[in-house]
């Protein structure tokens, strides 16, 4: 049964980009609902699978790593797919209705959509250091595309930025990997840790595990290689924005935080976690306060995201040289903050593009009167805001609690100031949209009204990382599952 | 002054990079890897279905990396096309009259052409295969477009993008079909191994020739327009 459910999870996204590609828009439309919907039903099967059965390994062609590639499902990783099967699909169903069809170059909206799908499926999943490159490739490129689509000369410019940035990254991340390749023999990361913790081999090189997180993080944004993210998610359609922000930047992250779980310790230091840390920290306060002076919409949701993703890198020094359970606690908080932060800004981004639809201007200022006549849109922004901020009982109030008891307990005690600097700005520019959408006085009362589908997914998105600190619980205990064979 | 000081900032950093590279190689370089990965490849062989080791590596050991690879260049392809337009191909003020390039295509083209069905079947036993086999390809359809010989088929039409999706879509099939039949995704049949990746292969390369081929004809152009979401266009 799982392998037919692994062939489908692998086949369907693959598949249904061909199949997209040769029909129109409004065909591909509905071959893509189909698609959708199978690859949803997949994904909560395999989830289900795992859940029940543990993880295992899948072995690509029937070969064995070192020789072939072996993908590893395990419970962090099918949480991560169904995560996407989730968010993809609710920004699939959006732009099925917002993009329009009449524009001739919306029809390669779709298949570059599903190969986004199969690249962050490829990355979830990979076990094998060269496998993860193809897939942040595949991810790249779908994603440069979308952001290019129909594009005039600002698109892209801030494609051809977006393009330039991944490529550097995925060099250096190439790099780093042809190194560890030279000193173990082997692709495998299951096998690279094996080597390193059996201590026959020779210790590792530093140098490689830095080019590889110097890579991943240029492609993460991380402050202060962010300088692509903003122009990129800003100007890309507003679902394009949202898968981007949701999704694509923590594909890189989640390759940066597995070398760092494995490998980190026995590469990594003291200084370079701290480091990371300290970059994090700056992004989120950087990040925030840019988001707060930003004029368009949807650049303050775009800078948001540059400060969200600092969170993140709280990882590193949090996971370095502490006790098993804190770290296990950090994990854990991190995986909750890309979980809610996945859903919640992908509410923000698809309720941020109907109200640009709705009052036909992309400024903040443009947004008066508006919460008269499209409360609901406003309501899912706020909403995802709220679980920006961490207020409880969301999904960012939970991580935010379990890397407060993380920093805490490890005595390192700076990063607290952080997170809560982090959640009052994450406040300031959520309520800076508010206010300005609050303003009646103006004489404008031409508003365009989005059809009521595009008005509910936002809606459902936010609401689930609303709810998301609420089932905290049983999230965190599949991802903690073990491995079925001991392998890992 | 701030240039040079930016200028030996960069230096500095681009010498760090450089020293630091050269150290982890030259340390990289003196031990032995633990791992024989040739040693492995080379008893496996055997049952790869072919006798050259990359050709075995690409398309059996590690095919799931060639299949995404090949996914990238369709999606290089899509995007390629998806912001141009090639009402120009027709474009007279392009079409070279040169009749040296002329002469050069009769004797090239052909030669190419019979170069890339060489270059395929090498890949069986020796270096060679589809993507070698799928430049050359490209490369001759560069010359006759430059020549100006009508390619219908380059228009972003439905047989564009046939041709840039069919050795995708054929790779994938297979790779489905295996996993159907009880197998893993792309476990190829021991009985057939030989004659798929044949299949695949010869495939690939023309799919390759076309996605190259496409970048080059319909890159220029930028007939689109789409003014960013909120500002009238």
């Amino acid at each position: 049964m799982t392998l037919w459910l692994m062939a489908g999870l692998l086949f369907t996204p693959l598949a249904w980009a061909v199949l997209t590609l040769m029909v129109d828009f409004r065909k591909g439309r509905l071959v893509t609902w189909l698609g959708m919907a199978v690859q949803v039903l997949v994904s909560l099967g395999l989830w289900a699978a795992v859940a029940s059965d543990g993880g295992f390994l899948y072995l690509l062609g029937g070969w064995q790593a070192p020789l072939g590639i072996e993908l590893r499902v395990d419970g962090l990783a099918v949480t991560f797919v169904l995560l996407t099967a989730l968010v993809a699909a609710a920004c699939g169903w959006h732009a099925s209705i917002y993009l329009d069809p009449g524009k001739p170059w919306h029809r390669y909206f779709w298949p570059l959509f599903w190969f986004l799908w199969a690249g962050l499926n490829a990355v979830w999943l990979g076990g094998d250091l060269f496998n993860l490159y193809v897939g942040l490739e595949l991810i790249s490129l779908a994603a440069v595309g979308l952001v290019a689509l129909g594009g005039q000369a600002d698109a892209l410019r801030a494609a051809i930025r977006y393009l330039m940035a991944a490529l550097l990254g995925s060099l250096a991340y190439l790099l780093g990997v042809a190194l560890i390749y030279g000193q173990f023999g082997t692709l495998s990361l299951a096998g690279v840790t094996e080597l390193m913790n059996s201590g026959d081999a020779q210790s590792g090189q530093t140098f490689p595990l830095v080019l590889m997180l110097l890579g991943l993080a240029l492609k993460t944004a991380l402050f202060p290689m962010h300088g692509w993210l903003p122009p990129a998610h800003g100007i890309a359609k507003s679902p394009v924005s949202a898968l981007l922000s949701a999704l694509v930047v923590k594909a890189s992250f989640y390759i940066a935080a597995r070398l760092w779980l494995d490998l980190g310790g026995e590469l990594g230091g003291f200084a370079l976690a701290q480091l990371i840390g300290v970059l994090g920290s700056l992004a989120i306060i950087w990040g925030s306060w840019l988001a707060f002076r930003q004029t368009k919409l949807k650049q303050v949701v775009a800078y948001s995201s540059v400060a969200q993703i600092g969170y993140l890198f709280l990882l590193f020094p949090l996971t370095w040289g502490v006790t098993e359970a804190i770290s296990l606690q950090a994990q854990q908080g991190i995986t909750l903050q890309v979980i809610s932060h996945a859903l919640a800004k992908a509410a923000m981004f698809l309720a941020a593009g109907n109200l640009i639809m709705s009052v036909g201007s992309n400024r903040v200022d443009a947004l008066a009167g508006v919460s008269r006549f499209l409360p609901f849109s406003l309501f899912s922004f706020g909403l995802a805001g709220v679980s920006l901020m961490g207020l409880p009982p969301t999904g960012g109030f939970a991580a935010k609690w379990l890397l407060l008891q993380a920093s805490l307990a490890s005595g390192q005690w700076w990063w607290l100031a952080v997170l809560l600097a982090g959640g009052l700005l994450s406040a300031a520019y959520v309520f800076r949209v508010y206010r300005a959408s609050f303003i009646e006085s103006t004489d404008t009362d031409q508003f365009y009204h989005p059809s009521r589908s595009l008005e509910v997914i936002p809606m459902i998105l936010a609401l689930m990382s609303l709810g998301l600190g609420l089932v905290a619980e049983p999230v965190l205990s599949v991802m903690s599952l073990p491995f079925e064979g001991g392998g890992q | 002054m701030s240039r040079f000081l930016g200028i030996t900032v960069l230096a500095a950093v681009c010498l760090v990079f450089a020293g630091a590279l050269m150290i982890t190689v030259w340390q990289i370089a003196g031990t032995q890897a633990p791992v024989d990965l040739p040693g492995l490849l080379a008893d496996n062989l055997e049952a790869s279905g072919v006798e050259h080791p990359i050709t075995a590596v690409l398309l059996n050991f590690r095919s799931y990396d060639t299949l995404l690879e090949i996914g990238v260049l369709v999606i290089a392809g899509i995007a390629g096309i998806s912001m141009a337009n090639t009402a120009s191909l027709e474009d007279p003020e392009l079409r070279t009259s040169d009749s040296l390039l002329y002469a050069l295509q009769r004797w090239f083209v052909p030669l190419m052409l019979v170069l890339a069905g060489y270059l395929l079947w090498a890949g069986s036993d020796r270096p060679g295969g589809a993507f070698q086999a799928g430049a050359v390809l490209a490369a001759s359809g560069v010359m006759m477009r430059l020549g100006g010989i009508p390619m219908e088929f380059l228009r972003p039409g439905v047989l564009l993008r046939l041709g840039l999706a069919l050795g995708f879509s054929v790779f994938l099939l297979v790779a489905v079909v295996s996993a159907m039949a009880g197998d893993a995704f792309l476990a190829y049949p021991d009985a057939f191994t030989k004659p798929l990746i044949l299949i695949i292969e010869t495939v690939l390369t023309f799919s390759i020739a076309m996605v190259l081929l496409a970048l080059f004809v319909s890159a220029p152009v930028n007939g689109a327009e789409e003014p960013e979401e909120g500002e009238s266009g």
